[in-house]
């Protein structure tokens, strides 16, 4: 094969890319999906809870499937306030245990290929696109890093009337597709590290309180970040435990600490320490997180092209929501390809129609609604500082109240809210996020 | 109470096929680092991949986790970053 031409060409294999090659090869378009990993998942990463409403947009009898990627429902979810001293917990049971489940990338992604091929999806793994092709204004196809033939090997091209990126945060053809200006800043991502963890057989049901039809998923707010913007995860799969914390990477840069160190530091916690003790470390990860928002909105259509899940920067991460977005981009793409392709016109005036998609989601909406959320988290440390502390102290005072003049109690509370942050300094807090959304 | 972690340890869970022919990460002009006063490179790659020794700066793209810090944590932009060739670099089990 001296040169390769398809109507569409999606760089990149995670769910953006997979949701959007199923919904095309369905319809018997003639796609091809380029992935760089050796298989569609060995790249990613992720916490991660997955929502099966959005699963099932793409795979409608999911989760009876075979080889299912779940690894468990999530029936309890919440948040836990670190302190110092100790944590204030948060927790809320689900009545259905079918709605949301704890997966592995490696395992998620994998078994969404594995759908797409049944589904006709052509995919290429080990293979990275190195560059898009522009011809007359319009992208016309990528370029590969593997030879043209055994006697040509300079790299081969792809031609594609269409050519969908969805190689995630790190928006390299993006930026070069001239859909956005320049890479992002360091303030407009977060930097997640993660460990899967094996603890000793039999202690994850017994520490966490689980039988198989239950799983956890608590997000871990304060001294877990040593009080930088940021948050924690503690996720259970089948036989592991997901475990991490994402820190915005301007004040990683500007703190000189190490998230490695800032990690081990959290799991030195008295409360962590005791549910990871003797956990043996089975793999240990990083990937960034996009937070630009609306603010740093890629333009998402072009000549030829264009761009769905994280290299549009479709995230929620107060809702876990990144993977659910990317599949919903991937469809809009999916629908608006083939609306090009029966008009026989691939140019922006078409494809504009995918942004017009995207306007009327709740994707959009959503992104709306946040768009000021992360500058306020950033110019308000206090959130990560001060209030898991003060949450926790003002509970030690409260269940300490036994055997005492309640009146004296509360106001030893309001005493210490005082010190810690000042009534005014919480108002003022209340009012800000309450201005963020309304 | 500042505990020296050892980030070796850390990455050799992690399973990689390492490119010895293409080292994606390049350091485009060692002058700018040795200006560079806080190098914070050093801190906040959570692969521990760049390193100074013999007042030099060292990159073990080997270890890297590909996660994109560096392309736009490095003040000077003085990173050449690239994603290793096709099916070389991270590869994880579980993700
Ligand atoms: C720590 C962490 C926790 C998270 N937790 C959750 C969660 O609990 N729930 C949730 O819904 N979401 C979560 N997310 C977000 C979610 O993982 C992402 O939003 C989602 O994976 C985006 O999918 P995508 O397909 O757009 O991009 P990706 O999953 O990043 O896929 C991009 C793919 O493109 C490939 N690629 C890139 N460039 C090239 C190239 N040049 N050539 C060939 N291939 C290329 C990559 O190898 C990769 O496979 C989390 C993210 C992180 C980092
Ligand atoms: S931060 Fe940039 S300039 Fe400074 S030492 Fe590291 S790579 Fe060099
Ligand atoms: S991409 Fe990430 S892991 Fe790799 S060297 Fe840069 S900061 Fe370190």
């Amino acid at each position: 094969m001296e040169s390769y031409s398809f109507d569409v060409v999606i760089v990149g294999g995670g769910p953006a890319g997979l949701a959007c090659g199923i919904k095309l090869a369905e319809k018997g378009v003639n796609t091809l999906l380029i992935e760089r990993g050796r298989f569609c998942g060995s790249k990613n990463l992720f916490g991660g809870v997955v929502y099966t409403s959005s699963i099932k947009e793409i795979v409608p009898e999911f989760p009876e499937v075979s080889q299912s990627p779940v690894e468990r429902p999530v029936t309890e979810e919440g948040y836990i306030f670190f302190s110092t001293k100790g944590v204030v917990k948060f927790f809320h049971t689900k009545s259905d245990s079918q709605e949301a489940f704890t997966a592995l990338r490696a395992r998620f992604d994998a078994f969404l290929s594995e759908y797409a091929l049944k589904k006709g999806l052509l995919i290429a793994p080990k293979t990275k696109v190195v560059d898009i092709i522009l011809e007359n204004f319009k992208v016309s196809g990528v370029i590969v890093d593997r030879p043209r033939s055994f006697k040509d090997l300079r790299p081969a091209e792809v031609k594609a009337k269409i050519v969908i990126l969805a190689e995630g945060v790190n928006r390299l053809l993006t930026e070069k597709a001239g859909l956005v200006k320049g890479p992002f800043k360091p303030e407009e991502v977060v930097l997640a590290i993660k460990e899967v963890l094996q603890l000793p057989k039999g202690e994850l049901e017994k520490r966490f309180g689980l039988n198989e039809k239950k799983g956890l998923a608590a997000e871990l707010i304060g001294e877990i970040t040593s009080g930088l913007p940021g948050t924690g995860f503690l996720y259970t799969n089948t036989n592991t435990l997901s475990f991490g914390i994402g820190i915005f990477l301007n004040t990683l840069v500007n703190s000189n600490l190490k998230p490695y160190e800032i990690l081990e530091r959290a799991k030195a916690h008295p409360y962590l320490h005791e549910l990871l003790d003797g956990a043996e470390i089975l793999e240990y990860g990083a990937h960034l997180i996009p937070e630009w928002g609306l603010q740093g909105l890629p333009k998402l259509y072009g000549n030829g092209v264009m761009v769905v899940g994280d290299a549009a920067g479709l995230v929620n991460p107060l809702f876990r929501e990144g993977t659910n977005l990317a599949i919903y981009s991937g469809i809009m793409a999916a629908e608006t390809a083939l609306e090009a392709l029966e008009k026989g016109d691939f140019s922006e005036k078409t494809l504009k129609s995918y942004e017009e998609r995207f306007k009327e989601s709740y994707i959009y909406k959503d992104l709306l609604l946040f768009k000021n959320l992360k500058k306020f988290l950033l110019n308000n440390r206090q959130i990560f500082e001060t209030y898991p502390n003060l949450i926790y102290e003002i509970f030690s005072l409260y269940f300490s109240a036994q055997g005492q003049y309640k009146k004296e109690v509360v106001r030893e509370i309001i005493r210490t809210i005082k010190r810690k942050r000042g009534l005014f300094g919480v108002l003022k807090d209340i009012i800000n996020l309450g201005r963020l959304f309304w | 109470m500042k505990k020296s972690v050892n980030i070796d340890e850390k990455i050799g869970a992690t399973k990689f096929f390492v490119d010895e022919e293409y080292a994606h990460l390049k350091i485009k002009s060692p002058e700018v680092c040795h200006n560079c006063l806080s190098k914070p490179c050093l801190n906040f790659c959570p692969a521990g991949v760049y390193r100074f020794s013999d007042n030099k700066l060292v990159v073990s793209y080997q270890a890297c986790l590909e996660c994109g810090s560096c392309r736009v944590g490095c003040p000077f932009m003085n990173i050449h970053w690239d994603y290793p060739r096709g099916g070389f670099g991270v590869s994880y089990k579980f993700g």
